[in-house]
C-alpha cells in the first residue's frame, strides 16, 4: 500500500433537522483494497456514502482523495474525481429508457453493454423503460454504469440485498477484478459472510461514529457483530411464566393461507391476545406486503384474515381495519406523521374517522391526548409542529395515536429504525406493557438481536413464506439469521 | 404503497429563532402589513381614514374574502378550485332568475347550484382522483358553456336581483356605516374559523393536506372528506356570487371572473400553503382586506390597471417567499 | 429470491408499447378523425379551411408546447398566457410600420427576451423554494401588467411579410396553407427532438420524473428547471407572435392571458403529459392543442351551438382524466 490513502474522510458529521445521522466518522480506503463499511441500522453507513458521493454536504469534516483536500459539492464532481457509487435506490430515471439514461449521464452504451454481458445480462433491452425492469436488473445496470467510468473507488451500498445468489457472484467477480487492477471498492452489506469472504479491512460505524477498523478474517463474525452492536439494549426479558399461559389466551388475529402476488405466498399464523409476536426476515422477503394486507392497505389475492370472535377482517381500506381494531405503526414516519400539525392533532386524527364525529371535537380529547403523552413521556416542547420533534419522539407520537383511540391488534413495522437506544427501550417496554394489558402485537424488526428481549414467539419469513417458528427466548441473532437466510443461501 | 423508508434528501435548514416565532405567529406580520397599508393610503388620501372610506374597502373585500374562504378550505387539503368564479356567476344567475319568487327561494336555489357544482368537483377529485386543477378547470369550462347557452334561453333577462339581495350585497346600516355584506362575511368567518379549529372535520382537512398517506393509514376515508370540502367550497363561492350580484346590481357572465385569481392570492397572502396542511381562515381574511386596501390605494394613486397588477403580483410573490424562508417548507 | 425475474425484457409485449405511444397515437387519431368528420360535414372543405385551422391553432399549439416542456420538467407555469400577451404587445409596438427584415429581427429579440424573463422566473422558483404554482400565479399578474404598460390599448401592427410568414397571406386570410403548416410542424418536431435526444432535454425529463435519481445521476436539477422555463417562455413568445400575425395588431387583455393559460393546461393534460412530471411529449400536447381548437368548428358544423360545444369540451377533459385516473389506479393495484 502506498503512503497516501486513496480516500481519507475525517470527522464527517451530518444532521437532518433534529436527527443526528453522523457524529464524527473517519474512514480510510487504501488503493487496491476491498473495504467493508459495517454498522447496525441507523449507524450512518448510507449517510457517509452519500457524503462521499456529493449527495449530502457534510456539516463538518474533510474529505481527501489521494492526499488532496477535495470538496465534493455534487455527484457529478464526485464522479469526475473517480468516486462512483451504486446507491441503495438505483439512480435511474423511471420514465426514461435504458439508452436514454446512459445518454443522460454521457456514457457510451457499448461499454455498459460489455459490462452487462460479463454479468449475464446481455439481453437487457436498451429501449425498455426503467420502470418496466425488475429491481435486481436495475442494481446491476447501475453497477455497469458505474464501472463504465472505471472509477478508482467503487462504492456499493447494499447492492447484494436484492440479488439472487448467482447475481451476487457476478458482483463479487467484479470486486475481485477491481482489486486486481489496483482499484478499490467500498462495500456495504448486512451479510457478514460476504464481508469475511471478500473484504480486506472493515470499518465499523455505531451511532454515527467509527468504532473500529479491523481485518474481518482476524476478528471473525462474532467480533464484527460485537463491534456493530456494542452494548445491546437491555430490556428485561419477560418471565417464561407468561409464555405458558399464552396457549390459553384467545386468538386475536389469524391468517389462513394469505396470498398476494409473488410477495406473500401462503402465510398462515395466529396471534394471541397478550402476545408480542415477532417477525424476522431479511430485506424484501414479503414482510412489507404482509403488513399492507393486515392493515387493510391492500386486498389479498387469496386467503383470509380472521379476528377474535371469528369475524373476517375483509378490509377494503385502512378504515375498515382501524374500525375493527387492527392498527398499523409504519416504519417510515413520513407515512404516519402529520409533520406540519401539532402533537395533539397527530394523536387524535383517528377519532374523527366516522362522519358522525365530524361536527365537533371529542369531549374527552384532552384527557386522551394527555394520557397518551404521559404514558409515552413524549417531549412536547416542540409540540406545535410534529415535524420538529426528534425521531424518537415522532415515533412515540405515531404509537400514541393508537393509544389515544384504542385498538385490539397493533401491527408494528420496524418501529425502532433509526431511533436512539433510550427511546428504543421505552418503545419495547411499552409494547410489552400493552401486550400484558391484553393487546396483541405483531412486530417486524430488522434488529434481530432485540427479538428475544420483547417477543414471546418469533416467525421467520423467507421469500413470502413462513419457514420457521420458535419461542423468542431461544431466538439468538445467529439462529434467526441462519433461518432468515433460508436454506439455499450459501455463506462462506 | 411501500412501507420502505427512504432517507431524507432535503438538507437541513437550521432555523433562526425569530423565524420560528414568526411562523408560529404569522398573523402578526399580516396585521402589520394591513395597518401600514391603511396608514399609507391615509397619507395619500386623508379622507380615506374615515368610516365611509374604510366601509368601501370592506364592501370590496367581503365577497372576495368569502370566495377566498372556499379556496382556503380546499388549499388546506392540498387542492384548489379554479371554478369558484364561474360557480359564483352561475349562482348569481339563478338567484336573479328566481328573484321574483322572493329572496329566500332565490338565495336558496342559488346556493344549491354552488353545492351541486362543488359536489361534482369533489366526486371527481375524491373518488376518481382527477387532479383538482384539471377537475375544477373543466367544471369552470362546463359552467361557462352551460350558462352562456342558458342566458339566451331560460335565463334571458335574468340580469337583476331583487331589492333584498341588492341591500344585502351593497347596502349599509347604522347610518350607512357598516355594510350588510360585512355582517354576512363576519358570520361566515366565525363559522369557518370555528369549523377549522373545533370540529373533527376541520382536523381531517388539515390532516389530509399535510400527509394524505398518513391520513389514510389512520383510517380516514379521504373521499368523503374531499366531497364535503368541495361542496362547501361551492356553497361559499355561490354565496359570494350572490352578494356580488347584489353589489353590482346586474348579473352577466363576467360577474366574478376577475375574482378567481385574487381568491387564491388572498389565501396565499394569508399564509395558507398551496401544498396543504398549513393555514388559517383568519389569515385569509387579512389577505382579502390587504388586497382590498391595496386596490383602493392604487385607485387613489391613479395607478392604471397595469401598475395594479404588477404590485399585486409582487405582493403575492414577496409574501410567499417570506413564508418559504420562515417556515422552511411551503 | 427465486421469484425475481432476471434481465430478459424482450418479451414485454404490446402493452408496454401501447402505454408508451398509445396516448400520443390516440390524440393524433382523434385529431384526424375530427378533421375527416369536419371535411365530410361542411359543404366545401378545401385549402381555405386547412389554412384557417392550421394558422388559428398556432397560438394554442405553441402555448401547449411551452406548458408541456415546463410540466415535463416537473413545474407548471400559470403565466404562459401572460407571456403570450406580453410578447404580442412588445412585438406589436416595435413592428408597427416596419419593414419585413426589421420585424424578423424584432421577432428574434422578443423570443430571446421572453426566454430570459421566464428563465429568471425559473431561477426564482429554484432559489426561493416557493411552489411553482404560487410563483407563476404572481408572475401571471406581473407579466400581464407589463404587457398592459407596453400596450395600454389594442393597436400596433406588423409587416405584411411577417403576417404571411405565419398565415400564408399578407392579410391573414387566404388559401395558402403551407406557411402555417411549416410553422406548426417545424417548431413542434424540433422541440420534440430536442427533448428526447439532447442531454439537456433528457435532463428535463429526468428532473420531472425523479428529481432524486436525476441528482444522483449528476443532473443539475436547478439548471434543468431554469432551462425548462426559458424554453417555455420562448414558445409562449412564439404564440404571441403568431397571434400578432393572425390579427395584424396587438392586444393585451388580462382575460386573454388567463384564458390561454387555462387552455394550455387543458391541452397538455389531454395530450398525455402527466402533471406530476416526467411523462408525456410535446407532440401529444401540440396535437391536443389543435384538437381543442378544432372541436368548436367541428361541433358547430354538426349543428351544436358554441356554448354546448364548450360544455362538451369541459366534459371531455373530465372524462379523459377520469379514465386515465382509473387506468393508473388499476396499474398500481396490479403492481
Amino acid at each position: 500500500m502506498s503512503d497516501k490513502p486513496l480516500l481519507q474522510a475525517d470527522g464527517i458529521a451530518k444532521r437532518f433537522g433534529t436527527v443526528v445521522a453522523l457524529r464524527s466518522a473517519n474512514l480510510q480506503v487504501e488503493p487496491g483494497e476491498i473495504h467493508a463499511l459495517l454498522g447496525a441500522n441507523g449507524a450512518g453507513k448510507s449517510t457517509l456514502v452519500k457524503a462521499l458521493s456529493g449527495v449530502h454536504r457534510p456539516d463538518a469534516g474533510s474529505i481527501r482523495v489521494n492526499g488532496e483536500l477535495f470538496d465534493v459539492r455534487n455527484p457529478r464532481i464526485a464522479a469526475e474525481a473517480g468516486l462512483a457509487t451504486v446507491f441503495q435506490d438505483p439512480a435511474l430515471i423511471p420514465d426514461l429508457t435504458v439508452e436514454e439514461n446512459l445518454r443522460l449521464t454521457n456514457l457510451p452504451s457499448e461499454v455498459v453493454h460489455d459490462w452487462l454481458e460479463r454479468m449475464d445480462l446481455a439481453d437487457v433491452d436498451f429501449e425498455a423503460q426503467i420502470r418496466d425492469l425488475p429491481l435486481p436488473t436495475l442494481r446491476l445496470l447501475d453497477l455497469a454504469r458505474a464501472l463504465a467510468r472505471d472509477p478508482s473507488l467503487l462504492m456499493l451500498d447494499e447492492i447484494t440485498a436484492a440479488l439472487t445468489a448467482d447475481q451476487a457472484e457476478h458482483v463479487f467477480a467484479v470486486m475481485e477484478d477491481r482489486k486486481s487492477r489496483g482499484k478499490s471498492v467500498l462495500f456495504i452489506t448486512h451479510r457478514l459472510g460476504e464481508v469475511l469472504r471478500m473484504c480486506d479491512r472493515a470499518t465499523v460505524l455505531r451511532d454515527g461514529q467509527d468504532v473500529e477498523v479491523c481485518v474481518p478474517g482476524e476478528v471473525g463474525e462474532a467480533g464484527l457483530v460485537q463491534a456493530m452492536l456494542g452494548e445491546v439494549a437491555k430490556a428485561t426479558p419477560d418471565e417464561s411464566s407468561a409464555l405458558a399461559s399464552l396457549d390459553e389466551a384467545p386468538v386475536a388475529l389469524e391468517t389462513i393461507e394469505l396470498r398476494s402476488g409473488d410477495e406473500v405466498r401462503g402465510v398462515s399464523f395466529s396471534l394471541r391476545a397478550g402476545e408480542v409476536l415477532g417477525v424476522a426476515a431479511l430485506e424484501d422477503q414479503g414482510q412489507d406486503r404482509l403488513f399492507e394486507l393486515l392493515s387493510g392497505d391492500r386486498r389479498a389475492d387469496a386467503g383470509e384474515i380472521i379476528l377474535a370472535d371469528g369475524e373476517a377482517l375483509d378490509a377494503r381500506s385502512p378504515y375498515d381495519a382501524v374500525r375493527k381494531g387492527v392498527v398499523l405503526v409504519p416504519s417510515d414516519r413520513l407515512h404516519a406523521l402529520l409533520p406540519k400539525r401539532p402533537i395533539r392533532e397527530n394523536l387524535t386524527t383517528p377519532l374523527y374517522n366516522k362522519i358522525t364525529k365530524w361536527f365537533s371535537l371529542a369531549g374527552d380529547e384532552k384527557q386522551r391526548v394527555d394520557s397518551a403523552i404521559d404514558r409515552l413521556s413524549i417531549d412536547t416542547r416542540a409540540g406545535k409542529q410534529a415535524g420538529r420533534l426528534s425521531g424518537g419522539n415522532q415515533q412515540k407520537v405515531v404509537v400514541g395515536r393508537w393509544l389515544a383511540s384504542g385498538f385490539r391488534v397493533l401491527l408494528c413495522f420496524d418501529p425502532t429504525r433509526g431511533i436512539d437506544v433510550g427511546t428504543k427501550q421505552q418503545i419495547y417496554h411499552l409494547l410489552r406493557e400493552l401486550a400484558d394489558g391484553g393487546a396483541a402485537v405483531l412486530l417486524y424488526t430488522s434488529e434481530l438481536a432485540e427479538i428475544p428481549l420483547v417477543c414471546d414467539r418469533v416467525l421467520v419469513l423467507y421469500d413470502g413464506e413462513i419457514v420457521d417458528e420458535q419461542p423468542a427466548v431461544n431466538a439468538t441473532e445467529q439462529a434467526l439469521l441462519t433461518a432468515a437466510h433460508g436454506i439455499s443461501e450459501e455463506v462462506a | 404503497m411501500s412501507l420502505e423508508s427512504r432517507e431524507e434528501m432535503v438538507p437541513d435548514i437550521s432555523q433562526p429563532r425569530w423565524t420560528i416565532w414568526l411562523s408560529d405567529h404569522p398573523l402578526v406580520v399580516l396585521g402589520s402589513v394591513l395597518v401600514v397599508l391603511v396608514l399609507v393610503t391615509g397619507v395619500i388620501e386623508p379622507n380615506y381614514l374615515s368610516v365611509s372610506g374604510l366601509r368601501n374597502t370592506v364592501l370590496l373585500a367581503a365577497p372576495l374574502g368569502i370566495m377566498a374562504g372556499a379556496q382556503t378550505i380546499l388549499m388546506l387539503t392540498g387542492g384548489i378550485d379554479l371554478s369558484v368564479g364561474m360557480i359564483a356567476t352561475a349562482a348569481a344567475y339563478v338567484a336573479a332568475n328566481q328573484s321574483p319568487n322572493g329572496a329566500l327561494i332565490a338565495i336558496t336555489l342559488g346556493l344549491l347550484v354552488g353545492v351541486a357544482a362543488g359536489t361534482v368537483n369533489g366526486i371527481g377529485v375524491g373518488v376518481f382522483q382527477v387532479n383538482p386543477l384539471i377537475m375544477t378547470l373543466a367544471m369552470s369550462s362546463i359552467l361557462i358553456g352551460l350558462f352562456t347557452a342558458l342566458s339566451f334561453t331560460v335565463l334571458q333577462g335574468s340580469t337583476t336581483v331583487n331589492d333584498f339581495i341588492s341591500t344585502l350585497g351593497g347596502g349599509s346600516f347604522l347610518g350607512n356605516r357598516i355594510p350588510y355584506n360585512a355582517l354576512v362575511w363576519t358570520g361566515v368567518s366565525l363559522l369557518i374559523v370555528y369549523g377549522l379549529r373545533y370540529t373533527g372535520f376541520g382536523r381531517l382537512l388539515y390532516a389530509l393536506g399535510d400527509n394524505p398517506v398518513a391520513t389514510r393509514l389512520a383510517g380516514v376515508r379521504s373521499w368523503q372528506v374531499l366531497i364535503v370540502a368541495y361542496a362547501l367550497a361551492g356553497l361559499l363561492a355561490a354565496l359570494a356570487g350572490i352578494l356580488l350580484a347584489g353589489r353590482t346590481g346586474a348579473v352577466d357572465l363576467q360577474l366574478a371572473v376577475n375574482f378567481l385569481l385574487p381568491s387564491v392570492a388572498a389565501a396565499v397572502i394569508g399564509g395558507t400553503s398551496i401544498f396543504g396542511g398549513i393555514g388559517t381562515y383568519s389569515g385569509t381574511v387579512l389577505g382579502a382586506l390587504i388586497l382590498g386596501v391595496l386596490a383602493t390605494m392604487l385607485t387613489f394613486l391613479n395607478a392604471g390597471q397595469a401598475i395594479q397588477q404588477i404590485v399585486y403580483g409582487s405582493i403575492v410573490l414577496g409574501l410567499a417567499w417570506l413564508y418559504a424562508r420562515v417556515t422552511g417548507v411551503s | 429470491m427465486t421469484t425475481a425475474r432476471l434481465g430478459s425484457v424482450r418479451d414485454v409485449d404490446w402493452r408496454v408499447a401501447l402505454r408508451r405511444y398509445g396516448w400520443n397515437t390516440g390524440v393524433w387519431l382523434l385529431l384526424i378523425a375530427l378533421l375527416v368528420f369536419y371535411a365530410s360535414t361542411i359543404p366545401s372543405f378545401g385549402s381555405f379551411q386547412i389554412a384557417s385551422i392550421a394558422k388559428n391553432s398556432l397560438p394554442l399549439v405553441f402555448l401547449a408546447i411551452a406548458q408541456a416542456v415546463i410540466v415535463i420538467a416537473g413545474g407548471i407555469d400559470l403565466a404562459v398566457g401572460s407571456m403570450l400577451i406580453l410578447s404580442n404587445a412588445v412585438a406589436a409596438q416595435l413592428m408597427d410600420e416596419q419593414a419585413f427584415g426589421i420585424t424578423l429581427m424584432v421577432a428574434v429579440l422578443v423570443i430571446l427576451m421572453a426566454a430570459a424573463l421566464n428563465g429568471a422566473v425559473g431561477w426564482v422558483i429554484s432559489v426561493s423554494k416557493v411552489p411553482d404554482i404560487v410563483v407563476t400565479l404572481a408572475t401571471l399578474f406581473i407579466i400581464a401588467g407589463l404587457a398592459l404598460l407596453v400596450l395600454p390599448s389594442p393597436g400596433g401592427g406588423t409587416s405584411d411579410g411577417f403576417r404571411a410568414l405565419f398565415t400564408g397571406s399578407a392579410t391573414g386570410t387566404g388559401t395558402n396553407f403551407w406557411p402555417a403548416l411549416v410553422m406548426l410542424f417545424v417548431p413542434m418536431l424540433g422541440a420534440a427532438w430536442w427533448m428526447k435526444h439532447s442531454r439537456t432535454g433528457l435532463s428535463l425529463y429526468a428532473t420531472g420524473s425523479d428529481p432524486t435519481a436525476a441528482y444522483l445521476s449528476g443532473v443539475n436539477t436547478a439548471r434543468a428547471k431554469i432551462v425548462s422555463y426559458a424554453v417555455g417562455g420562448a414558445f409562449a413568445a412564439m404564440g404571441g407572435l403568431a397571434s400578432l400575425a393572425i390579427t395584424g395588431s396587438g392586444e393585451s387583455r388580462f382575460a386573454t392571458a388567463s384564458n390561454f393559460t387555462l387552455k394550455s393546461v387543458a391541452a397538455i393534460v389531454l395530450g398525455g403529459v402527466a402533471l406530476t412530471g416526467g411523462i408525456g411529449s410535446v407532440v401529444g400536447a401540440a396535437a391536443a392543442g389543435i384538437v381543442l381548437f378544432v372541436l368548436s368548428p367541428v361541433l358547430s358544423a354538426m349543428g351544436v351551438d358554441p356554448n354546448t360545444a364548450q360544455v362538451i369540451q369541459g366534459a371531455l377533459i373530465v372524462l379523459v382524466m377520469m379514465i386515465a385516473g382509473i387506468v393508473q389506479l388499476r396499474r398500481e393495484r396490479a403492481a
